[in-house]
Formats: C-alpha cells, sequence, structure tokens
C-alpha cells in the first residue's frame, strides 16, 4: 500500500497528489509514468509523474476525472492510501543540449511537460514554455512553469488571461520572429498534430507524447498501440515519447476513441441469441408458466 | 490421497493447475488409446491435489543454505522454479510486476479454467515454505538486475514469459473494437473483480482470430458473457492447437467455428469502429502437381462476417524488457533469450532464463517443465 501524503485541487476536476513510493521517485525520469490501482478491486490508470522529492521518497502525480477508477484515485484524501503502484515505466524523455526548446502544452498536458521543461533547461537550453486553455482557471501549474522555464507564455481561449487564442497560435508567431531548435508537445491529438505540421514547414525536430488507453503498461495488452513511421508500436513501452513527424495521427485519434463503452450495448439490454441465450433457471420456470 | 499428491508434487510444482489446463501431451501418448481410451492422468491430478492437499504447515521449512535466488516472473514457469529452489533449501524471492502473483495463470486465462482461489492455494503453500514474493515490482524498470546482483542474490532467473501480443499485419487491424487476446482477458479477468462487473467494452457480435488456447479462451469467455461469438482460424478444426474436447466444449456453448477461412481486411465504419471481418476461404490444393498440398485462397469466396468486436488471438512475442532496458542479454532473431541449453543460462554468468521467454509460445506445461529444469540448472551452478 501506498500513503498520500499531500492533496491538492488545481481544478474542480483535477487533483494533484503526493504519494510515498522512494523507489520509484529514486528512479523516474522525466516523460516516465506509472500504472495506479487505487483500490484493491480497481482498475489501473497510468499517470505521468510530474514531480518527485528524494527526502520524502514521493511521486507526484495528476489525475482528472474521466472515468470510474480516476475518480475513485481522486476522491482519496491525505493519508489515504492507494493498492499499487508499478513504475517507473515507458521510456524516459530525450534530454539533450539543442539551444532553444519549445515546451509546448494544453489542458492537463502543462502538468506532464512539467518536469521535461526543467530536465531541459538543466542541460543548458533555453526553454520556451507555452499553455493553452480554455479559461484562465484552467491553466495549470502556471507558477511552477514558470520557475522551469526561461520565458513562459500563455493563451485562453476566451482571452480571460494573457493572449487569447490558442496554444499553437503562439508557436506560429514564435516561429516567424525566433529560431528554434526542437519543439515538445504534451495535448490533445488534434494540438499535437497541428504543432507537427507547423514545425514540419521548417524542419524542427518535434517530440510528442502520446497517451493512449493502456491497460498493464507492460506491453502485453497491445491496447496503446500506435503507428509510428508506418510501424505498429506500443506506447507503453517504446513510448510515450515519439518523433511528432513519423506518428500517424489519424491512426491515433481512432485509438484514443476506441473504447468509448457507449458504442456498445449494454449487454443486460441485448436481445437473445438463439443458442447463446443463457439457460437460467428462472428462464426455464418463465418458459413452463408461459406454455 | 496426500500420498498420491506427493508422489505427483515430486515430477511436477503446480499439480492443481496442471490437472485443469494441461494440454496432456501424456493422454495422447498412452497405449491405452488404442484398446479404450487413455488413463486420465489429468483428472487423476486434479483430483489429489484437489483433495488430497494437506493444510499448509510451517513444518515444511527446510534448513536453509543461505543462497539468495531471484525470480523475475511469476508465471508458470517462476512458480515452478520457485518451489523447486525454496524445497532445495534456497532462499528464493520472486519479483512479479502486477499487484498479485501469478502471471498468466492469473491474468492471461479464465477464472473458469483456473479458479483464483486454487491459484492462491499454491501460492500459500510456496509462501510456507519460505518463497518471498515481492509484487508491485517489475524488474528492469523498478530495479534492474545489476541491483539485484548488488542486493546480494547469487543466480536469478528471468521467467517473463511471452506476453507481447503478435501484432496482425491487415487493414483495419487498430480500428477501435479491435482487441487483442490478452487484452481482451485482462479486462475481462479484471472487471470480474470490479462492482461494474456487467460493464464490459465488448460488443455483442464477437468474432475471434485465431486457433490456439489463447483464441479459445477468448471464445469461450465471450459466449459466457451472453456474446454471439464466432471463431474464424486458418485450419481445420482437428488442426486447431487446442485439446478437442475443450473445442466440444466450446461449441456446446455457443461458439461458431469458421474453419479454413482467411481473414483479409477488417471493415471500419464510419465512425472508426470494426463493422466487420472480410474473409476468404481456403482449401487444401496441390497447385504446382509436386505431390505438396497447401493452403491457398478459394477464388470468388470472399464473405464479410458482422462484427462489432473484434479479438485477434494469433501468438505473442518474447517479454525481454528485462534485458532491453538494463544489462544487455543476447536475444535470437525471433527475440527470445538466448540460453546455453546445456547450463540453461544465458549469455550473462548467473542469469538463468526459462519458459516461454526462451521458447518462444507454448502450453503452460511445457512452462511449468521449464521452470523445473531451470531450478536443477541454477542447483548445479550453485552446487559447484
Amino acid at each position: 500500500m501506498f500513503k498520500i501524503i499531500n492533496k491538492q485541487i488545481l481544478t474542480k476536476n483535477i487533483k494533484r497528489l503526493d504519494i510515498v513510493a522512494p523507489r520509484i521517485a529514486e528512479k523516474v525520469l522525466p516523460g516516465q509514468f506509472v500504472n495506479i490501482r487505487p483500490g484493491a478491486t480497481d482498475e489501473t490508470i497510468p499517470l505521468t509523474v510530474i514531480d518527485t522529492d528524494q527526502a520524502k521518497g514521493t511521486i507526484t502525480v495528476i489525475v482528472r476525472e474521466v472515468g470510474s477508477t480516476s475518480r475513485v484515485l481522486a476522491s482519496k484524501g491525505i493519508n489515504d492510501k492507494v493498492a499499487s503502484i508499478l513504475g517507473p515505466l515507458g521510456m524516459p524523455a530525450q534530454i539533450k543540449k539543442k539551444g532553444v526548446v519549445v515546451c509546448i502544452a494544453t489542458g492537463i498536458g502543462s502538468a506532464q511537460i512539467l518536469p521535461m521543461c526543467r530536465a531541459l533547461r538543466s542541460v543548458g537550453n533555453k526553454v520556451v514554455g507555452i499553455i493553452g486553455a480554455k479559461t484562465k482557471r484552467a491553466v495549470l501549474m502556471e507558477a511552477q512553469m514558470r520557475l522551469a522555464c526561461n520565458k513562459l507564455l500563455i493563451a485562453t481561449e476566451d482571452g480571460t488571461y494573457e493572449r487569447r487564442g490558442m496554444a499553437t497560435d503562439i508557436l506560429s508567431d514564435l516561429m516567424e520572429r525566433d529560431t528554434i531548435h526542437q519543439v515538445n508537445a504534451i495535448g490533445s491529438a488534434d494540438m499535437m498534430s497541428s504543432v507537427c505540421k507547423i514545425t514540419k514547414r521548417k524542419r524542427i525536430k518535434t517530440f510528442v507524447q502520446l497517451n493512449p488507453v493502456m491497460i498493464d503498461c507492460l506491453g502485453m495488452c497491445g491496447s496503446c498501440r500506435v503507428v509510428v513511421s508506418g510501424k505498429t508500436v506500443l506506447a507503453c513501452k517504446d513510448g510515450p515519447e515519439f518523433d511528432g513527424h513519423r506518428v500517424d495521427f489519424e491512426n491515433y485519434k481512432i485509438r484514443l476513441k476506441a473504447f468509448e463503452e457507449q458504442k456498445w450495448d449494454s449487454p443486460r439490454a441485448q436481445s437473445s441469441h438463439g443458442k447463446n441465450e443463457s439457460k437460467t433457471l428462472t428462464k426455464l420456470f418463465s418458459g413452463i408458466l408461459k406454455s | 490421497m496426500t500420498a498420491a499428491l506427493e508422489i505427483i508434487s515430486q515430477r511436477n510444482g503446480l499439480p492443481s493447475i496442471c490437472g485443469r489446463i494441461c494440454s496432456a501431451p501424456c493422454e495422447t501418448a498412452c497405449i491405452l488409446n488404442d484398446e479404450e481410451s487413455p488413463i486420465g492422468i489429468r483428472a487423476l491430478e486434479r483430483y489429489a491435489s484437489d483433495h488430497g492437499r494437506p493444510k499448509p504447515s510451517r513444518r515444511e521449512v527446510v534448513a536453509r543454505r543461505g543462497k539468495r535466488i531471484a525470480i523475475v516472473g511469476s508465471g508458470p514457469a517462476g512458480l515452478s522454479a520457485a518451489r523447486d529452489l525454496a524445497r532445495w533449501g534456497y532462499q528464493v524471492t520472486v519479483f512479479e510486476a502486477f499487484d498479485r502473483p501469478g502471471g498468466v495463470l492469473r491474468y492471461g486465462i479464465p477464472e473458469y479454467r483456473i479458479p483464483e482461489k486454487v491459484l492462491d492455494l499454491e501460492i500459500e503453500e510456496m509462501v510456507f515454505l519460505g518463497v518471498t514474493f515481492e509484487n508491485n515490482c517489475a524488474i528492469g524498470h523498478t530495479r534492474s538486475i545489476d541491483e539485484l546482483k548488488a542486493e546480494g542474490f547469487s543466480a536469478i532467473l528471468v521467467a517473463t514469459g511471452a506476453g507481447i501480443p503478435k501484432f496482425m499485419d491487415i487493414p483495419g487491424a487498430n480500428l477501435g473494437g479491435v482487441f487483442y487476446g490478452e487484452e481482451f482477458l485482462i479486462r475481462v479477468n479484471q472487471r470480474r473483480e470490479t462492482a461494474a462487473s456487467d460493464m464490459f467494452p465488448f460488443g455483442n457480435k464477437v468474432v475471434i482470430i485465431g486457433s490456439g488456447n489463447t483464441a479459445l479462451d477468448c471464445a469461450r469467455v465471450s459466449v459466457r458473457l451472453q456474446r454471439h461469438t464466432t471463431l474464424v482460424c486458418r485450419k481445420t478444426l482437428d488442426e486447431m492447437r487446442v485439446r478437442n474436447s475443450d473445442r466440444d466444449f466450446a461449441r456446446d456453448e455457443g461458439v461458431a467455428f469458421e474453419p479454413l477461412v482467411q481473414p483479409v481486411e477488417i471493415v471500419p465504419s464510419e465512425d472508426g469502429h470494426v463493422m466487420g471481418l472480410k474473409c476468404v476461404r481456403l482449401d487444401y490444393a496441390d497447385e504446382n502437381s509436386t505431390g505438396t498440398w497447401s493452403l491457398i485462397p478459394v477464388p470468388h469466396s470472399e464473405f464479410v462476417i458482422e462484427a462489432d468486436t473484434l479479438v485477434i488471438a494469433i501468438g505473442h512475442q518474447p517479454n525481454v524488457s528485462v534485458g532491453k532496458l538494463r544489462r544487455k542479454l543476447k536475444t535470437n532473431e525471433d527475440g527470445t533469450l538466448m540460453v546455453d541449453p546445456k547450463t540453461g543460462m544465458t549469455s550473462t554468468r548467473g542469469i538463468f532464463a526459462a519458459g516461454n521467454v526462451v521458447t518462444h509460445a507454448g502450453p503452460v506445461v511445457s512452462a511449468i517443465a521449464s521452470g523445473q529444469r531451470s531450478a536443477e540448472h541454477v542447483h548445479q551452478y550453485l552446487s559447484k
């Protein structure tokens, strides 16, 4: 069992948790994630480690409430325990000195990109952070990002904070003005795809972080398969960071939509299937009564 | 019965597992096949293990040799090796990536074939023998092999299995509603435990592709979840790599079989989900009149099976992330770990490998046997 020692409510449905996991805290590198099972009978949920505290032996994760498992995890409080944490998983992000590196993120991605900004700056890059959000309230980890980047630019869709517009608009402007050597992007498939289209024109190396649905996070289930350079690879094992110009985003979007359960009828609502219909005693008796 | 189980246990580390899911090659080879039916060795083994098991006690603890052995993976190979090595007095620690030991036996095989209680009993017995299980620890991620050596383990046995699915190269393989066999079984096994056990992200018309045990397991699980299930395979029914009785049970339960069929394309719907499976029928033909009969597509035999869920279970690849991430263990062309057949050792001294990470793919009984052989190899190495 792993104890939660700190919790912060970032927005209505996004929570930050500090969990004691010294072995993982010691090993985890930027870009890696952990697979968390909140309770013994819950499913697992993969979450990027955004920070560690070696002294306390904690890892920090950000949970967005989207499904039943993430809701269970987000509802846990300080001193509560999570059943299991496996990690660090995935390949670490490539951290090299390149010059000017733009780290662009939207939504919860602005928390996930934080360790990369820190690492890229620590090796001597000039890091320009770009955060995109719908409103001012949805801007995450602003203070931490300001500390981690040499410069931070923010765009809100409704114009309630800093520049009105999309994060990609800022990137386009920046590319016109300055020389950029590398771009790291984390966010929705549409945003990462747009970033790659923009940077491809100027042949700027672009890394994206793919977050398809994962089950075991060790490559066994094949659920997180994505197409990169025309080859099927596993995001949990070979990623989650990939060269954005080689990613098949159309396929990635299909994979993201692959688990929308409402696509299927509830099994209880299904009609009979001849031989496959279960032969329960209740059905047998109801048949006798009818006849 | 206890005496019978003791005799069985001398040769087989996991009798209650073998008694349930073994492919029973011994029964196929039984000389009584010529007369009547073979001796039901599998059923006898199951009966003995179910009814002859004494209450586990710490009395079994044997004198310790003081040498520590790390086993990476708690699947059939890892468990059988752990049991033998613990009996011989070694201090065995089994590292498991999931939160409970058992590996494929727990997450990759349906509950109706190996009930969780049976597996838990086997593991409980090993704990009484002195085996330590360290869960939530993926070697190669949480800890490296080098770290294990530094911690004082005299030998390391890698038994990580063949967990990576073999990808199918046909159009539409990444559509929504297309699963690989392991994912399908893991999802069902995990969801069964949750409160929302009636919510499975599968449709009502399930098509399974494959001809092995995983495919048949998926089909039987699907039909038990009241889905209309069809299993398509490139082989004839008799050529399927499963026990005939299991195949017949599946048919009785309601699985429809489409043998001698080659999937050609997964038909997509407008929103990127699977809508059907386009197939072509196959038949044996002596195309070049050389006397060699091979399967070829029957002209104009294309047809589409309606489906909203497709499960691909056509095989596995070895899971060698242990070697890739840390110390370089030499691998063969097919991705399996390179092992000296005489010593059972990998390219690195003191590191052994067992099970499907060496043999690529095989039934559970082969993995159990491989684990036992490797235990002997480790024992020989440490006795020098």
